[in-house]
């Protein structure tokens, strides 16, 4: 018994390999029964922007070359997607995910968006995971509950577009129902949105010097487009501003600012210039009642709730321990019966064999004798087995059990399944 | 009982400013729950305090102060659990307890007061006016955080006040509230003085400086409200002005007391 994982992530792939890697819902069945049809007895796959990996129980050796295999195809060029990738196998592969859970794994560090997406990739997998991926998976989300709920690995905005989104939180409260206009096509002006749109702001409108690529940014995001000269007029009614433009100087003046912040009654203005170089003039945040930030700011909003989690990693660190051994637990007894049932097996095979060549060495013995002396055999050898089995049902109760399997199987010769 | 009533909810308020200034201390924060169920046990043994003030009447110094403690604490509950601006026990908490400890002080004990304090009128006339007061003070605390923040924000500084203070629309939200539900409450509050005297003292004689000071918290209050509500303005504009105009109601009550020294009268 064992489980293994392998794939790729941030660390060990850049973006362009992993997007290529990355699977939709709907591909994932079909991956997966290719996978587990090399030899497995269920399976999980994992597949974000950030990482795709293959949760295997029982792999036999020739999946792992599927999955490198499956990944591969996906590639174009002479790599081989085992370049990128990695594999951890039992008690390191269950820390493996109890760390991605928590999020102790991710890009930043301690985000909540992994959890939903851990459990979203057992729901797509549950037809093909089996018993221990679904208790693997269940005991992960947990662990990431706890992770949160009991340090502050999660706390604050760790991430440019987070902080943007609680800065303006810390402006406007509650963000449903606010007003955003991005000025520019940059990602993360675009990320930003997006995070602003999961708070339930919405981008009404979408400015750029092109009008066409402001059109394909509006309709994904349900806005009307525009040009940045009609932008301006907008600052009067709408509650953020987010500029990613890509002008080498400062497009949004303190005069075009001005010119319109009467009309808005008091009402706070909120501008998040993420453009280098700045896409605001500096000056425009001396306006009353305009904030403004740029991505110095944001980032400082970032650094601070990153290092405080940072401190966390600790705390976090020793729950996945915690929760890795009472899984280990639970694993090892489950690794006890059939290993118990096998000892049993090649142990009663080896009585049946000398049994049978005691009886035909000693003809003279009436069929009484040889009823008694299979009897006696039976006991001794249930004797035998006795105290073992006492003892390896307790150590597996205690969490003991894998090791003294492993010697078990070593000891008698016991087959492993994996290993054929 | 009514002493011990006081100073519980006296240690009780101390308590609640505590947890409240812990994370500014760099202390962990404590859990909302507590933070609430400490100032709500406080208000409840106080309440108990000033139901047996009121029997006992609201006349004098001491008592209205610890009805004015109680309020606070009160519409700082309210606003916890309404607004979330738990942040606002930053001041009512050492205010209501300052309050309670004065009133403690003075003596809460009944005395030789006048007859007038047991009557419906007067008691009605003293809590509506004492709550548009504990009202136009929560507007001010609500002023007063919106200034802190708003300065933080404008100076991007990402501290204590940036992580723990609330957002500034809720803060700006808070104040409008306190200062539309005042207005009425206070309103009727001096009507009621008017008609109290018209009924019971037999004509318009009322003690100058308290004729004085109610007008004048009267007009500040209704000022306050007209800008907000009338004027339409809000955010900083308006917070100056609640905080401007509880400084000047403040201030106007202790010029008077000072010229008319004593705790026998509220003025």
């Amino acid at each position: 018994m064992s489980i293994t994982v392998l794939g790729v992530n941030h660390r060990t792939a850049p973006l362009e390999v992993r997007e290529r890697f990355a699977h939709a819902a709907h591909e994932v069945p079909g991956a997966l029964a290719r996978v587990l049809s090399a030899g497995a007895e269920g399976g999980v796959l994992l597949s974000t922007c950030n990482r795709t990996e293959f949760y295997l129980a029982d792999p036999r050796e020739p999946v792992s070359e599927a999955v490198w295999a499956l990944l591969g195809e996906r590639l174009s060029g002479d790599h081989a997607a085992r370049e990128y990738g990695y594999a951890e196998r039992d008690r390191d592969a269950v820390r493996h995910l109890y760390r991605v859970s928590a999020g102790l794994d991710s890009m930043v560090l301690g985000e909540s968006q992994i959890q939903g997406q851990v459990r979203e990739a057992w729901e797509v997998s549950r037809g093909q995971a089996g018993p221990v991926m679904h208790r693997l998976f269940q005991s992960a989300l947990l662990v990431g509950a706890r992770v949160r709920s009991e340090t502050k690995l999660g706390n604050g905005a760790a991430s440019v577009p987070s902080a943007a989104v609680s800065v303006a939180g810390k402006i406007f409260g509650d963000l449903t129902g606010r007003s955003a206009l991005i000025l520019g096509a940059g990602d993360m002006a675009e990320l930003a949105a997006q995070c602003l749109v999961a708070e339930g702001a919405r981008v009404t409108l979408v400015a750029n010097r092109t009008y066409e690529r402001a059109r394909a940014i509006a309709e994904q995001l349900d806005a009307r487009a525009l040009t940045l000269e009609e932008a301006w007029p907008h600052f009067a009614d709408t509650d953020i501003v987010l500029c990613s433009t890509a002008a080498p100087h400062a497009v949004v003046t303190w005069e075009r600012v001005a010119a319109v912040i009467q009309g808005r009654g008091g009402r706070p203005l909120c501008i998040l210039d993420l453009a280098v170089p700045r896409d605001v003039d500096p000056a425009v945040g001396q306006l009353e009642n305009v904030f403004l930030y740029d991505v110095d700011d944001l980032q400082a909003v970032a650094g601070q709730a990153a290092a405080l989690r940072r401190g966390e990693i600790p705390a976090a660190e020793h729950i996945v321990s915690e929760e890795v051994e009472r899984f280990w637990t639970w694993y090892g007894g489950l690794a006890v019966v059939p290993a118990l049932k096998a000892f049993r097996e090649r142990l009663d095979e080896v009585r049946a064999t000398e049994l049978e060549r005691a009886v035909r060495r000693f003809k003279h013995l009436q069929p009484e004798d040889q009823e008694q002396l299979e009897q006696f055999s039976r006991a001794l050898l249930s004797k035998f087995l006795h105290h073992p089995t006492v003892a390896l049902k307790l150590a597996a109760e205690r969490g003991r059990g894998y090791a003294l399997l492993e010697a078990l199987r070593e000891l008698f010769g016991l087959e492993r399944r994996d290993d054929a | 009982m009514l002493f011990e009533l006081h100073v519980a909810a006296l240690a009780l308020y101390v308590l609640s400013a505590a947890i409240a200034l812990a994370p500014f201390a760099g202390l962990p924060a404590v859990s909302r729950r507590w933070t609430l169920g400490v100032a709500s046990l406080g208000a409840v043994l106080h309440g108990i305090g000033v139901a047996q003030l009121i029997g006992m009447g609201i006349s004098g110094l001491a008592r209205p102060l610890s009805v004015l403690a109680w309020f606070l604490v009160v519409l700082q509950i309210g606003s916890e659990l309404l607004l979330r601006v738990g942040t606002v026990t930053l001041f009512t908490a050492p205010l209501a307890g300052g309050l309670v400890g004065l009133a403690l002080m003075l003596g809460l004990a009944p005395g030789a007061q006048p007859s007038a304090g047991r009557n419906a009128w007067f008691i009605l006339h003293v809590a509506l006016s004492v709550l548009g007061l504990a009202l136009l003070a929560l507007a001010f605390i609500s002023a007063a955080l919106y200034v802190l923040q708003f300065r933080e924000l404008k100076a991007k500084r990402f501290g204590h006040v940036f992580q723990l203070f609330p957002p500034l629309e809720r803060l700006d939200r808070l104040n409008l509230v306190a200062l539309v539900a005042g207005f009425p409450a206070l309103t009727i509050g001096v009507l009621l003085a008017v008609g109290y005297a018209v009924r019971y003292a037999g004509g318009m004689h009322v003690d100058p400086a308290q004729l004085v000071w109610g007008s004048f918290t009267w007009v500040v209050l209704g000022w306050t409200v007209w800008v907000r509500v009338a004027r339409h303005w809000a955010g900083r504009r308006a917070a100056f002005a609640s905080i401007a105009g509880f400084a000047a109601v403040v201030l106007v009550y202790l010029a008077l007391k000072l010229a008319q020294p004593g705790t026998q009268r509220f003025l």
